[in-house]
C-alpha cells in the first residue's frame, strides 16, 4: 500500500457526475484525483462500430450487469412486486455509455412536489438556482434543440440544432397538430453540427448500441477530455472498498482495489461520491465503522431507500406506408409535455413526458413479433418498415420500502459485496402509468397508425436509478445537503444521481450534471474550510 | 434496444442468484457470420441442429434460412464458450431426434420441412420450453445479425439494414413547424 501526497479532492466514480465535476473543479485549479471502477471503453468494441451490433448489445454490451459481468461489475438482485430491470455501466463515462441522449431540464415544479401537490418532498433548492448549471452543461456536452418551449421558463438558445424529424418525426407532428397539443423538438446530447472538435451526427440511429462517430455526448467524450488536459488524475480499475475516516469524524480518503488487486488508498482533502443511485449507496453502507454501523451519513437511516426508476413504456404503432426508421437519433426526434404539470381533472398527482422513436430495430422486432416457422418472413415483412414507438416517462414518487440492500451472497471479483434492489409501483405510479400508455396510444391512432401495441410497466427497466442518498435541509429525512454535502460528514458530498429527492418525470441525466457542476463550484468556493 | 424485448410468456428479469441462459450468454461474445466449423456438436448432431434452425426461419424469396447464415455453428461456438449451456442444447438434439425416429420413422434432418415444423412444435409444448427458447433467441440473433441478411432487407421490405452502419443526410428541422405550438400559452407551474 503506497501513501501519496494529498490531493485537495477525491472524486470517486467517472460517470456522468463524476466527470462534471472533476473538469469543474480543475477548470478552477483544484488538484482532483478520481477512482473509476471499470476501465476506459474500448471505442472499437461498440457494438455500433460492427454490422452485429444488435447481438452485441445483447452480450458483452448488455445493459443489464449480471448478464454482461464486465470485471468491474458486481451482482444486482431484482425484488418486490415490481423487480427492475438494472441497466448500468461500470466504465470511465458510467451509464452514459449506453444511453440514448436524451437531454431534459426539470421543470420548475420538480423542485416542489410536496408544497403544490402533497406528495413526495421538496427539492433544498430552486429551478432558478439550478438553471445556470443547465446552461453551463449544455455548452459543455453540445446539446442539440431550441429554444422558446412554452412548456418550460425562458432560457438561454441552445449550442446545436434540433436533430432531424425524419418521417417518423413528421408524422407524430401530424398527430400533435390534429390533437391541438402542445410538441417540441426533443433535447438531446448529440452534436447535430460539428462542436468542439466532435463532429455532426450522421444519423446513424440505434443511440444506445454506442456512437462510432462520437456524436453521442456521453461523459468520457465531453467532460474527460477536458479534465485530463487540466491535470486530473484518473485511476481506472481502482474498486473502492471503503471511505476513510479520520480520528475528528471526517473523510481522508478511499481505499480500494488497484488493477491488480492490491490494496491502495487515495486521500484528499474534500471527498465526493459520485458511484450512480446503486454504487453510491452501496459504497456509503460498505463504509460502516463503530461510529457509522448502519453505514457512512447513514444517521437519517435512508442511505439506500427511496429508491426511484421512472414509470416508464413503449406504445409502438403499425403503419401502412413506410416509415424510413433505419435512420435519425434513436431517443426521441419529438417530444410532448401536455400531461408533464398535475392536473386536477386525472386520478393520480404528477406527469409524464412522451418522446417519437422510430420503430424496432430488425433482431428486436423479430424477437417481439415474429413467430417462427412458416410465418416468420410475412410477420417479419408486414412490420420491420412500418412501425414508429412512443417511448412515455413518468414521475415514480419515492418510497423508503423502495430501496437497496447490501447482497452479502453475491460478490464481486474482490470479494465485496452485491446489491439487491426492491421496488413496488405505488398507486399513483400505477394510475399514471395507465393514463400515459392510453396518452401515447392515442398519439399513435392520430398519426394514422392501423394498430397500437404497448408494453405495459412490467417489468421495471432500470435506465434511471435515483433518490438513494437523497438532498434536503433536515437531517433527519435526508442525506446531504442543498449542496450536496453530507450531514454527518463535514468534507464529504454525495453528488450523482442518488442526491435527487424526486424523480421528475423526464430523462436525468441533465439535471444530474447540473447539480454536479453546482456541488461543484461549492466546494471550490468553500475550499478554506476544507484545508 | 435489446433491453426493450418483452418476452413471449412475461418478461424475465435478469437475477444474479438464477441460472439462465439469457444471462450466461453475457460471456459469449461470438462475432456473427464469421466462418467457424462445430466444435461442441459431433457431426450427427450438428445436422440435427442445423435442420432445426433452418425449420425456425426457413428460406424467403431471396432471403436464405438460418442454416445457411450458419446460425448452428454460432450456437455451437456460443456453448464452446459457456459450457454451462451444453447440457441444455444436447439434450433438446437428442430429444428431437428420438420425437422424429418415433414419429416419422426418419432422422430430424431427414423430415420434410412440414414435419419438422409439428415435431418442433410437439417438442416446444411438451419438452423442453426453456431449452428451445435459448436455441430459437440464437437462431434469431444469428440470422439478424448477418451482412447478407440486413444486406437484403431493402429489397424484401424496404428497410436500409446497412444503413445504421453507414447514416447519411437528413432534412434539418424546420422550426416554421412549430408556429402554432409558440403561439400556445405558457403551459408550466410558477412556484
Amino acid at each position: 500500500m503506497s501513501a501519496e501526497p494529498r490531493a485537495d479532492v477525491l472524486v470517486i466514480g467517472s460517470g456522468a457526475s463524476g466527470a462534471a465535476i472533476c473538469k469543474r473543479l480543475s477548470d478552477h485549479g483544484a488538484k482532483v484525483v478520481c477512482l473509476e471502477q471499470g476501465d476506459w471503453i474500448d471505442r472499437a468494441r461498440l457494438p455500433k462500430a460492427h454490422v452485429d451490433w444488435e447481438v452485441r448489445g445483447r452480450r458483452h454490451w448488455a445493459a443489464n450487469p449480471n448478464v454482461r459481468r464486465w470485471p468491474a461489475d458486481y451482482p444486482v438482485g431484482s425484488e418486490g412486486d415490481d423487480p427492475i430491470d438494472v441497466y448500468m455501466y461500470n466504465a470511465v463515462g458510467g451509464s452514459q455509455v449506453g444511453f440514448a441522449g436524451n437531454y431534459w431540464r426539470f421543470a420548475p415544479s420538480d423542485f416542489r412536489v410536496k408544497t403544490l401537490d402533497g406528495v413526495g418532498v421538496d427539492w433544498p433548492l430552486t429551478y432558478e438556482e439550478l438553471a445556470p448549471y443547465y446552461t453551463i452543461n449544455e455548452a459543455e456536452v453540445g446539446v442539440a434543440g431550441l429554444a422558446g418551449d412554452p412548456c418550460g421558463p425562458e432560457r438561454d438558445p441552445l449550442p446545436n440544432p434540433p436533430a432531424p424529424l425524419g418521417r417518423p418525426g413528421e408524422l407524430l407532428v401530424d398527430a400533435y397538430e390534429k390533437l391541438g397539443w402542445y410538441w417540441w423538438p426533443t433535447e438531446q446530447s448529440i452534436t447535430t453540427q460539428a462542436y468542439r472538435g466532435r463532429p455532426a451526427c450522421d444519423h446513424r440511429g440505434w443511440c444506445t448500441f454506442g456512437c462510432p462517430l462520437g456524436s453521442l455526448s456521453t461523459a468520457d467524450l465531453t467532460y474527460w477530455p477536458g479534465a485530463l488536459e487540466n491535470g486530473v488524475e484518473l485511476r481506472t480499475n481502482a474498486r473502492v472498498r471503503e471511505i476513510m475516516l479520520g480520528p475528528d469524524g471526517r473523510a481522508v480518503g478511499a481505499r480500494y482495489y488497484d488493477h491488480e488487486g492490491v490494496i491502495q488508498e487515495a486521500r484528499a482533502a474534500v471527498v465526493v461520491v459520485a458511484c450512480g443511485g446503486l454504487g453510491t449507496p452501496r459504497l456509503l453502507k460498505m463504509s460502516a465503522s463503530p461510529a457509522h454501523p448502519d453505514g457512512l451519513a447513514n444517521s437519517s437511516g435512508l442511505v439506500g431507500k427511496n429508491l426511484m426508476v421512472h414509470v416508464q413504456s413503449f406504445a409502438t404503432g403499425h403503419f401502412e406506408q413506410p416509415v424510413e426508421g433505419w435512420r435519425g437519433t434513436w431517443g426521441g426526434t419529438v417530444s410532448t409535455r401536455q400531461f408533464y404539470e398535475t392536473d386536477p381533472g386525472r386520478d393520480y398527482v404528477r406527469g409524464f413526458i412522451m418522446s417519437g422513436c422510430p420503430g424496432w430495430s430488425p433482431l428486436n422486432l423479430a424477437l417481439q413479433i415474429a413467430p417462427w416457422g412458416s410465418g416468420h418472413h410475412a410477420a417479419f415483412d408486414e412490420r420491420i418498415n412500418h412501425e414508429i414507438s412512443m417511448y412515455m416517462c413518468g414521475e415514480d414518487l419515492p418510497e423508503e420500502s423502495n430501496r437497496v440492500e447490501l447482497d452479502w451472497e453475491h460478490l464481486d471479483a474482490f470479494g465485496m459485496p452485491g446489491l439487491r434492489t426492491h421496488h413496488a409501483l405505488n398507486e399513483n405510479s400505477k394510475r399514471l402509468g395507465k393514463d400515459m400508455i392510453a396518452h401515447g396510444r392515442q398519439v399513435l391512432d392520430a398519426a394514422g397508425a392501423k394498430s397500437v401495441r404497448d408494453f405495459g410497466l412490467a417489468p421495471i427497466w432500470g435506465w434511471h436509478l435515483l433518490g438513494t442518498a437523497r438532498m434536503g435541509n433536515d437531517p433527519q429525512t435526508s442525506v446531504a445537503d442543498a449542496f450536496n454535502r453530507a450531514h454527518d460528514v463535514p468534507n464529504l458530498f454525495v453528488a450523482d444521481s442518488s442526491s435527487m429527492p424526486t424523480s421528475g418525470g423526464v430523462n436525468p441525466s441533465h439535471t444530474i450534471q447540473a447539480l454536479a457542476l453546482r456541488c461543484a463550484d461549492h466546494i471550490w468556493e468553500n475550499r478554506r474550510d476544507f484545508v | 434496444m435489446a433491453y426493450d424485448r418483452k418476452q413471449e410468456g412475461g418478461h424475465k428479469v435478469a437475477q444474479a442468484n438464477r441460472p439462465d441462459y439469457r444471462l450466461e450468454v453475457g460471456r459469449a461474445e461470438v462475432p456473427v457470420g464469421e466462418p467457424r466449423g462445430f466444435a461442441v456438436l459431433d457431426p450427427a448432431r450438428a445436422a440435427t441442429l442445423k435442420a432445426w434452425v433452418a425449420t425456425l426461419i426457413p428460406a424467403d424469396r431471396t432471403l436464405p434460412d438460418a442454416a445457411a447464415m450458419g446460425a448452428a455453428e454460432y450456437i455451437d461456438a456460443t456453448v464452446s464458450k459457456v459450457p454451462s449451456l451444453r447440457p441444455a442444447l444436447l439434450t433438446a438434439l437428442d430429444t428431437a431426434e428420438r420425437i422424429a425416429q418415433g414419429k416419422a420413422h426418419k432422422t430430424f434432418a431427414e423430415c420434410t420441412a412440414d414435419v419438422r415444423e409439428r415435431l418442433l412444435r410437439e417438442f416446444q409444448r411438451d419438452g423442453d420450453a426453456d431449452a428451445f427458447q435459448m436455441i430459437s433467441d440464437f437462431t434469431y440473433e444469428a440470422y439478424y445479425g448477418h451482412h447478407d441478411v440486413l444486406a437484403s432487407l431493402e429489397a424484401t421490405t424496404g428497410w436500409k439494414g446497412l444503413g445504421p452502419m453507414k447514416g447519411g443526410p437528413m432534412k434539418p428541422f424546420d422550426p416554421g413547424l412549430l408556429t402554432r405550438v409558440k403561439a400556445l400559452p405558457p403551459r408550466w407551474r410558477k412556484v
